[in-house]
């Protein structure tokens, strides 16, 4: 266990070492949060309307959340896997007496710890320059279902970033084009943190609600407003759990797979 | 425990992409990928008994680096079979993976970012050293490689040099019994080079660990193996002490004489093959059995005022050795 503490001390050490990367990432998300904040509360500028189930507050807490949540989510070091697949840097990962995977969670973890305690400064800041009206979850059963949705999230991110960036183990030219797609494409529209899902017509949502994708920033907040009724929820922790045990299997398997190229052609 | 290291009939080949040159060499690629098999160790066996310290040496290319590879795990073998401490490096045990390490000249294990010393405290957990032995390790080391006060800055900041010794550091912390080293010398100037080879022969003597160094750089084997392997277009073409590869493959020994006068010079031809001639100075090359009678011959028949029997350098016999090999395959 003390390793894994270890490990995680390091890459805080490392991501401040990089402070500027570090800061111009954080302005970035405040970015995106800004303009959504005027897209909506412009929207929204006569507070009894209604749009999509969401009122003023609601869409604002939304707004709010996805700093929040994609902090907790999608920061992340594994996205450095491609670079260390290709340029043969793993093998001295593989010759430690580490496991692999827990290394580049633990990894992962400290670097939510941060982006999190920014983020949360940053809100606070939003908040006082905007002063918007927040929407509690004050029902305990929601928030513990918000809770385990963001622990799935997590997860899920983690096994689908290791899934993609293990592409670098065959075209080790274009290892970090398809982590990038995945982040700028996927990770910001699919999963619902540059706009709410359920703005889509239903047949685009129920397609959307069978991939993994919105299980990572939408459907945890989805929950957390309650717009979602108990069985709707539970039916979509199964489905992402579903996925979640598909794809860490996969990554396993395709990590086996990924090592016999390495060690069958030392990259 | 009795043979460190065993290695018998290893077969490694690599299956390579070949791309034809130029833009259409690309886009055929692209379209029906041409795979070559590269045949990178033919055929090898070898064992080493604990506490050996063995140079591996061969042109660029030649397996050595492969070979490691095998040895550490990193690679699995086409066929053959391969064991160290007896484990089968390939399954990377923890226990197995606590006792060896390797270091690569071309490839760095610290943070670049970092002053190693974060990296060490980092290696101390994942090799789950106790506080005491860790003190005691990386004091020595720092003693010995002379890094106490570069060890609290940024590793990207530090010489090839210094970089290369704190690397050495990290690999052994956890005072592994076997240590695989792949070119340690490698772009360091002659002084560092000087320094890291004492240090591993130092090691060596300490600790009683096995080492297995690789080198295209002769200095190294020559002033630290007493056993070299020599290893050419992935097949062993010497495995033994460094002397007998002298007398088996040194048919000729040289004379150097320091002549008083020019007068006869050009008779001397007759007393052996002249390999350099820089007056007073002359070089002669003589076969082994006749190396007495010629110096005789010499005594009597020239004015000589100095005359040393040398061995043929050793880089220079691994030079033909190598040719030889390379004649052999055409």
């Amino acid at each position: 266990m003390k390793k894994y503490l270890q490990v995680l001390k390091i890459t805080f050490q490392q991501e401040l070492a990089y402070r500027l990367n570090f800061i111009m990432w954080r302005v970035r998300n405040v970015m995106q949060v800004f303009l959504m904040f005027f897209l909506w509360d412009s929207v929204f500028s006569d507070s009894s309307r209604q749009f999509f189930g969401y009122n003023r507050s609601k869409m604002l807490t939304y707004i709010f959340g996805i700093l929040i949540i994609k902090a907790i989510v999608f920061s992340s070091r594994t996205i450095e896997l491609s670079g260390i697949i290709s340029d043969g840097t793993l093998a001295q990962y593989l010759l430690k007496p580490i496991n692999f995977f827990k290394y580049w969670f633990t990894a992962d973890i400290a670097s939510k710890i941060l982006n999190l305690s920014f983020s949360f400064v940053e809100t606070i800041l939003l908040f006082l320059i905007f002063k918007p009206e927040i929407y509690f979850q004050s029902n305990p059963i929601y928030l513990l279902l918000f809770f385990i949705s963001l622990l799935i999230a997590v997860l899920l991110f983690f096994a689908i970033v290791f899934l993609i960036n293990m592409v670098s183990f065959w075209t080790p030219e274009a290892g970090w084009a398809l982590p990038f797609l995945f982040i700028v494409i996927i990770g910001d529209f699919l999963s619902g943190s540059v706009f709410p899902l359920d703005i889509f017509s239903k047949s685009y949502q129920n397609i959307f609600y069978s991939l993994p994708f919105p299980y990572l920033v939408f459907f945890p907040l989805q929950i957390y407003l309650g717009k979602l009724s108990i069985s709707v929820v539970i039916n979509g922790m199964f489905i992402s759990l579903g996925w979640l045990i598909i794809l860490w299997f996969s990554m396993k398997y395709v990590w086996q797979r990924g090592l016999k190229k390495f060690s069958s052609e030392g990259i | 425990m009795d043979r460190a290291i065993v290695v018998d009939h290893l077969i490694k080949n690599f299956e390579v992409n070949v791309k034809k040159p130029g833009l259409t060499g690309s886009i055929l690629s692209l379209i029906k990928p041409e795979k070559k098999i590269v045949r990178a160790l033919k055929n090898i066996s070898f064992s080493i008994q604990p506490g050996e310290l063995v140079g591996f040496i061969g042109p660029n290319g030649a397996g050595k680096t492969t070979t490691l590879k095998v040895l550490s795990g990193l690679l699995y073998p086409t066929n053959g079979f391969v064991q160290v401490l007896n484990y089968d490096p390939w399954e990377r045990r923890t226990e197995f993976l606590k006792k060896i390490s390797l270091v690569m000249g071309q490839k760095r294990q610290l943070w670049w970012d970092l002053p190693a010393i974060e990296s060490l405290e980092l290696y101390k957990e994942i090799y789950e050293l106790p506080q005491h032995d860790y003190a005691k390790n990386l004091e020595e080391l720092v003693d010995l490689l002379e890094v106490r006060k570069i060890l609290n800055i940024q590793v990207r900041k530090l010489s090839l040099g210094q970089r290369m010794r704190l690397e050495l550091i990290s690999a052994l912390l956890h005072k592994p019994e076997i240590l695989f080293l792949d070119e340690p010398t490698i772009g360091l100037d002659v002084v560092a080079q000087q320094k890291v080879r004492d240090f591993i022969y130092d090691y060596n003597r300490r600790n009683n660990s096995t080492i297995l160094l690789t080198s295209h750089n002769m200095d190294d084997v020559v002033n630290l193996a007493r056993r070299v392997i020599v290893i050419d277009q992935g097949k062993i073409i010497f495995d033994g002490v460094l002397d007998n590869l002298v007398e088996q493959f040194a048919k000729e020994k040289i004379i150097k004489v320091y002549l008083s006068n020019e007068e006869n010079i050009k008779e001397i031809e007759r007393i052996g093959k002249v390999r350099n001639i820089s007056y007073p100075l002359v070089t002669l090359s003589v076969p082994r059995q006749t190396v007495a009678l010629a110096a005789s011959e010499l005594l009597q028949n020239f004015p000589v005022e100095d005359l040393t029997i040398e061995e043929i350098p050793i880089e220079e016999i691994i030079r033909t050795l190598f040719k030889k090999s390379a004649k052999n395959r055409k």
